[in-house]
């Protein structure tokens, strides 16, 4: 797809060189329609994305975004146009036209100087304002919501606080937050350093062992919107994501109720299998003898949409093959594969599948 | 190069230009370029014992106390004295006297020696290792690298004054010791804002 | 043409008679030949030129992982490289992109260019040199060797703690990546107290502060950046490595560490570290614009204070790379206004060399092409710099694909298209060959087009949500198409260079032959032949202007520095500021002794990682290799 300019034989100066001007011009424009292309033919919406905001500190960061591609695109222009002037100048006459120093000055004082301080006071000032105000806890209710979020190696552990601290339900990897309350997030790792991200609602801050954190996620709507860890933290960091549901007052209280209930079956083959494999070790399932802190809370699985930290959509089929083949879906967890019998991962799937 | 059209005369003539110039000599300068690396590598060292200062509720931590200053003390007033002879002994290579170069270098080398016996003596009373509290492990490796630079110091003068009671030097041809001297005087100087940090900081802040 | 010592045929014409004491001068300044020669190597244009041409192989082999890397990504859930091998790749190749390429790339410009442009002989201390090279080189093959055999480091360029501690990274990738670092430290900073002491002192007479040349200056800028910058990296990778092997706490946060700690001290050295590799290759870009528009460049004065500007400024910015650490927003707003102000600093050399070129006389042969490349890339890369300065856009975007893209931008676009735009402008100079032109125009081309295919897509994919240094990704997520474009374009980006590879081979052994100054370029290098000879000048040249070559055209006449020995190695000395003769070096000859004290300190840097005697061992083993470096053989040489 690559044009050659054509040398043109003509005596006229000007014809003689602009090969290398039309070669110069022409690569820069291909390049130019081809990122547009990209650009319009893929869209800027989806469910973990910084331009598709569902939150007032997101739509601040957003449309601080469009303001700099905007300026940053008319800058480039503003720059690059010069240059190609300055380039093609000398062709008209064939001789050297040096420009004169006060006209340097000029472009170098304006273009140097006064754009960049311009850019610099612009930067500073949008940035103090909508930094204040994105992380700042102004117009927090009382009834918000505190969560304290565990980065775990490669899972989330969102504990609900109730006023006086206290837990009152466990869950992971799935986030449901109230409408229009901003949620107070407590970061905490005792691990490796991790980083919370939900792009439609908020910037990201990271979890870092030593260091407590504190970030406010403030829903606008209801929806679903998908996070996933932003700071390299080993073999599994690729799919360390996450599920965040926005709910209106009422339907999130429900959920929070149901979350901390102990779990909906507490006997029988299922649960026996669950045990008999080791399971109980790492998992906690309320109300069993389950109790094990080193993996993620299941007393509620069922109630989940994902599995593996927002991987694989949570299905029977999903989970036995979770189960059975953990380390083809994500190799290096630290969750070990189990092998029961068939009929007793039957009894195991039907008894986790009712968990909700 | 070889272009006819252009005439080439000479306007220095440095063969009257001196070829043995120890106090200018570009190594100076390199050596001085050292120094400031090592300067930088200590205040790069300095203010993380500043920062994890600042990060901890205690410091030192409970149950340790900070170290004991005796000692210490006493080294800073040893190393500054193994500069003096450091100096005296300079001064002697400049007036091509051998034997004051010679002795000056020597005696700087059995300072610095008692010194580091005296850090050495230290060590046992730190009272907390390196490896128990990032207390004890910044403790230890600004001491280790200053303990580590008065070592190389010492055996780099020690070749030194080993050519200098070999009278191998001359008021011209003695780079080695104004590049060494010159070293001697950072590793000496550069124990008092270390001995201020690490015996004063925690009892004063 | 092999029948003769080239060092000797130094003539016009081959029927042209040799010029006696040149000859001689020749012979003093001759590094011996053969394989065990190699070995005692000390000019300043051999190490140079290995300098520049380990730092290239390094960057096809770092080149090659990153196309690697975007195969693995070119579809969702793809297994090309699983994750452990991604990890290695990903983190062998950024780590040897930025220190075993970038940095030694310039670092070799400077050691084989600025004693030519400055007039001198050689560098002030070319034992150094060499030894600075030997570390160089026994560390970056080691480190790429550990890819080879699975213990490479996983935890990516900047390796964070505590993933990289003892606790959290096993096996000895970490320390391979600590070693690597202390190698790499040693020989920048060796060689950036050589080019300080060289560019202060031993510049020809005549040529004050303000007649040397830009690159020279930047060069300058850098190794200053240099010295003051390593400290940090050196300081955290010993804590690490403390950390690892006997167990100290600097980072374990139950002990009174902080793992923050390893993120201050690693950005102290980070920051400043990406303009050590964009200054010199800016210093670059001025030298081709000033030739290829044959004009003095417009506000010499600006563009030096620019440059100093650059480099003390770019050391008060570390903090925005830890934006989504948590620290106080007040604290992170004076790093925005910092981090915003150098736009001023590189703005205002945009501006310089469009004004130097307004309505010039262009030649547009393959340099000036790069350097319009570099103008086009850097500015974008510049523009999104900016915007990553702002906190709450950072907050969003920080580690994900956006600033992928930008550090992709700035790091492509202003140092490697400056330095293939030097590549194909000094290389005559190196080797007395042309590069064919037509493949290079060809090649300009093609990088240009791969590379904004291969990243302008990644800003998209960062601002969709696909975070930094992962392995895959799950479909659905509408990343699939912007990573198939980015493949296909490292692909094209790929072809691009590999042109240029072939390029040099190819005119290594065909190329048309080049004059002693091709460009007609105003500035010292090229007043030697090509290659330069063994002495660089065989008379040391007195300047009085900041542009010689041109000047002597213009009066007819040149003066030169008489009375210098061509028995011995010698190189006038001069004043700081103007440049006024003030004595002369004696210089060393030939030795093996810099590669011998490289061997035992590697040795001793390498022992470390299994135990801590081996700090005792490389004292004392350093310590004997550098008396037989320094003790001069016969009192008569005693200096």
């Amino acid at each position: 797809m690559i044009v050659v300019g054509r040398p043109d034989h003509h005596d006229n100066p000007r014809r003689r060189q602009s090969p290398a001007r039309r070669r110069l011009a022409r690569r820069w424009f291909r390049a130019v329609s081809a990122m547009a292309a990209a650009l319009l033919l893929t869209g800027c919406d989806g469910p973990q994305s910084v331009l598709a905001p569902s939150s007032e500190d997101a739509r601040l960061m957003a449309l601080l975004s469009w303001w700099f591609f905007g300026a940053g695109a008319l800058i480039l222009a503003v720059t690059l146009g010069l240059l190609v002037i300055a380039l093609s100048l000398a062709w008209r006459g064939g001789q050297s036209r040096p420009i004169s120093f006060r006209a340097s000055m000029v472009l170098v004082v304006s273009g140097g100087v006064v754009a960049p301080a311009l850019a610099i006071v612009a930067v500073t000032y949008t940035g103090v304002m909508i930094g204040d105000e994105t992380e700042g806890a102004d117009g927090r209710s009382a009834t918000a919501p505190t969560v304290e979020v565990d980065g775990r190696m490669w899972w989330w552990e969102f504990r609900y606080l109730d006023k006086n601290g206290a837990v009152i339900a466990v869950t992971a990897n799935e986030l449901h937050l109230p409408v229009g309350e901003r949620a107070r997030l407590r970061l905490t790792s005792d691990n490796v350093i991790h980083s919370f991200w939900v792009p439609n609602l908020q910037g990201k801050t990271d979890l870092i062992p030593g260091k407590d954190n504190v970030l406010y996620a403030q829903p606008a709507v209801s929806g679903v919107w998908r996070g996933q860890c932003a700071e390299f933290c080993g073999m599994q960091h690729a799919l360390m994501g996450f599920v965040v549901v926005a709910q209106p007052r009422p339907a999130y209280e429900t959920w929070l109720a149901d979350q901390a209930a102990d779990a909906a079956v507490t006997s029988g083959p299922g649960l026996d299998a669950f045990l008999n494999n080791g399971c109980g070790v790492c998992h906690a399932i309320r109300g069993t003898a389950a109790d094990g802190q080193a993996g993620p809370d299941l007393t509620h699985l069922a109630s989940r949409a994902t599995l593996a930290a927002a991987t694989l959509p949570n299905t029977r089929g999903n989970l036995g093959g979770w189960i059975t083949s953990t380390h083809e879906v994500k190799p290096g967890a630290l969750m070990p594969a189990i092998a029961p019998e068939p009929e007793e991962l039957q009894h195991l799937l039907d008894f986790l599948g009712a968990l909700k | 190069m070889t272009d006819a059209a252009i005439e080439t005369e000479i306007a220095v003539d440095a063969s009257g230009l001196p070829r043995l110039t120890p106090h200018t000599h570009p190594l100076w300068w390199g050596v001085l370029g050292a120094v400031a690396i090592e300067a930088a590598v200590v205040a790069n060292l300095l203010t993380s014992y500043f920062y994890l200062m600042s990060q901890s509720e205690t410091w030192p931590p409970a149950g340790i106390k900070p170290p004991d200053p005796f000692w210490a003390t006493v080294v800073l007033c040893v190393l500054p004295l193994s500069s003096v002879t450091m100096w005296w002994a300079g001064r002697g290579s400049d007036a091509d006297r051998k034997t004051q170069l010679a002795m000056g270098v020597t005696a700087s080398v059995a300072l610095a020696s008692l010194a580091l016996v005296f850090r050495w003596l230290q060590f046992a009373a730190f009272g907390v290792r390196w490896d128990e509290h990032a207390y004890g492990s910044i403790l230890w490796a600004i001491t280790g690298f200053h303990f580590t630079h008065v070592v190389s110091a010492i055996l780099g003068t020690a070749v030194v004054a080993v050519l200098a009671w070999m009278d191998y030097f001359t008021s011209e041809r003695q780079l080695g010791v104004v590049v060494d001297t010159l070293y001697w005087y950072f590793v000496a100087a550069v124990f008092l804002p270390i001995y201020l940090v690490l015996y004063w900081a925690p009892r004063w802040l | 043409m092999n029948d003769i010592d080239p060092a000797l045929d130094l003539r016009a014409r081959r029927t042209d008679p040799i010029h006696e004491e040149l000859a001689e001068i020749e012979r003093t300044w001759l590094s011996p030949p053969g394989f065990f020669g190699w070995f005692t190597h000390v000019n300043h244009t051999s190490i140079g030129l290995r300098f520049l041409v380990t730092s290239f192989a390094f960057f096809l082999i770092a080149g090659l992982l990153g196309l690697a890397m975007r195969l693995q990504l070119v579809t969702p859930l793809n297994d090309f490289l699983g994750p452990e091998t991604y990890n290695q790749v990903m983190t062998v190749h950024g780590t040897a992109m930025m220190f075993l390429f970038a940095i030694p790339a310039v670092e070799g410009v400077a050691i084989y260019f600025v004693p030519l442009m400055i007039g001198a002989r050689d560098l002030a201390f070319p034992r150094l040199s060499a030894f600075g090279y030997y570390i160089y080189l026994i560390g970056g093959t080691v480190f790429f060797a550990s890819l080879f055999v699975g213990m490479a480091p996983a935890a990516g360029w900047f390796n964070y703690v505590p993933l990289s501690g003892p606790e959290y990274a096993e096996g000895r990738g970490v320390d391979i990546w600590v070693t690597m670092i202390t190698f790499i430290e040693v020989s920048a900073l060796t060689a950036a107290v050589e080019l300080i002491v060289s560019i202060f002192k031993l510049r020809a007479p005549g040529m004050s502060l303000n007649r040397m040349p830009i690159f020279v200056w930047a060069a300058l800028v850098m190794a200053f950046m240099i010295m003051f910058a390593m400290p940090s990296v050196i300081v955290a990778s010993a804590m690490l490595t403390m950390d690892r092997l006997v167990d100290t706490q600097f980072f374990n946060p139950d002990l009174g560490g902080s793992p923050l700690l390893w993120q201050h001290l690693f950005w102290f050295f980070g920051h400043p570290e990406v303009y050590i590799i964009l200054v010199p290759a800016l210093g670059i870009v001025t030298t081709i614009v000033v030739t290829f528009t044959q004009r003095s460049v417009f506000g010499y004065t600006a563009l030096v204070l620019a440059i100093v500007g650059v480099g003390m400024v770019s050391f008060g910015l570390w903090v925005h790379h830890m934006y989504a650490t948590g620290l106080p927003l007040l604290g992170r707003s004076f790093f925005q206004a910092a981090s915003s102000m150098i736009a001023i600093a590189s703005g205002v050399q945009i501006y310089c060399w469009i004004a130097t070129m307004w309505g010039a006389r262009i030649r547009f042969d393959t340099p000036m092409l790069f350097v319009l490349g570099f103008f086009a890339i850097f500015v974008t890369g510049g523009l999104t710099g900016v915007m990553v300065a702002s906190v709450p856009f950072d907050r969003q975007v920080h580690d994900t694909y956006f600033v992928v893209a930008h550090f992709h931008y700035v790091l492509v676009g202003g140092a490697v298209f400056p330095l293939l735009a030097g590549l194909y402008y000094w290389f005559p100079k190196v080797t007395g060959r042309m590069l064919h032109e037509r493949l290079g125009k060809w090649s300009c081309g093609i990088a240009f087009v791969g590379f904004n295919l291969t990243f302008f897509p990644m800003h998209q994919l960062g601002l969709e949500g696909m975070p930094r240094r992962i392995y895959t990704y799950l479909p659905g997520l509408g990343w699939d198409f912007l990573n198939q474009l980015a493949t296909v374009g490292a692909f094209v980006l790929a072809a691009g260079f590999a042109l240029t590879f072939w390029n040099v081979f190819r005119s290594l052994r065909a190329g048309d032959a080049a004059p002693a100054n091709p460009w007609h370029a105003p500035t010292l290098e090229w007043a030697t032949t090509s290659p330069p000879l063994n002495c660089n000048f065989a008379e040391q040249i007195v300047v009085r202007s900041d542009q010689p070559i041109w000047d002597w055209e213009r009066t007819g006449r040149r003066a030169v520095v008489g009375g210098m020995r061509i028995d011995r190695r010698e190189t006038i000395v001069t004043t700081l500021l103007d440049a006024r003769p003030q004595s002369v070096q004696i210089l060393p000859t030939p030795t093996p002794w810099p590669f011998y004290s490289a061997v035992v300190l590697s040795v001793c840097f390498f022992g470390l990682i299994f135990s801590p005697w081996f700090y005792v061992a490389g004292i004392f083993g350093a310590f004997a290799t550098f008396v037989f470096w320094f003790l001069p053989r016969r009192r008569s040489e005693v200096i």
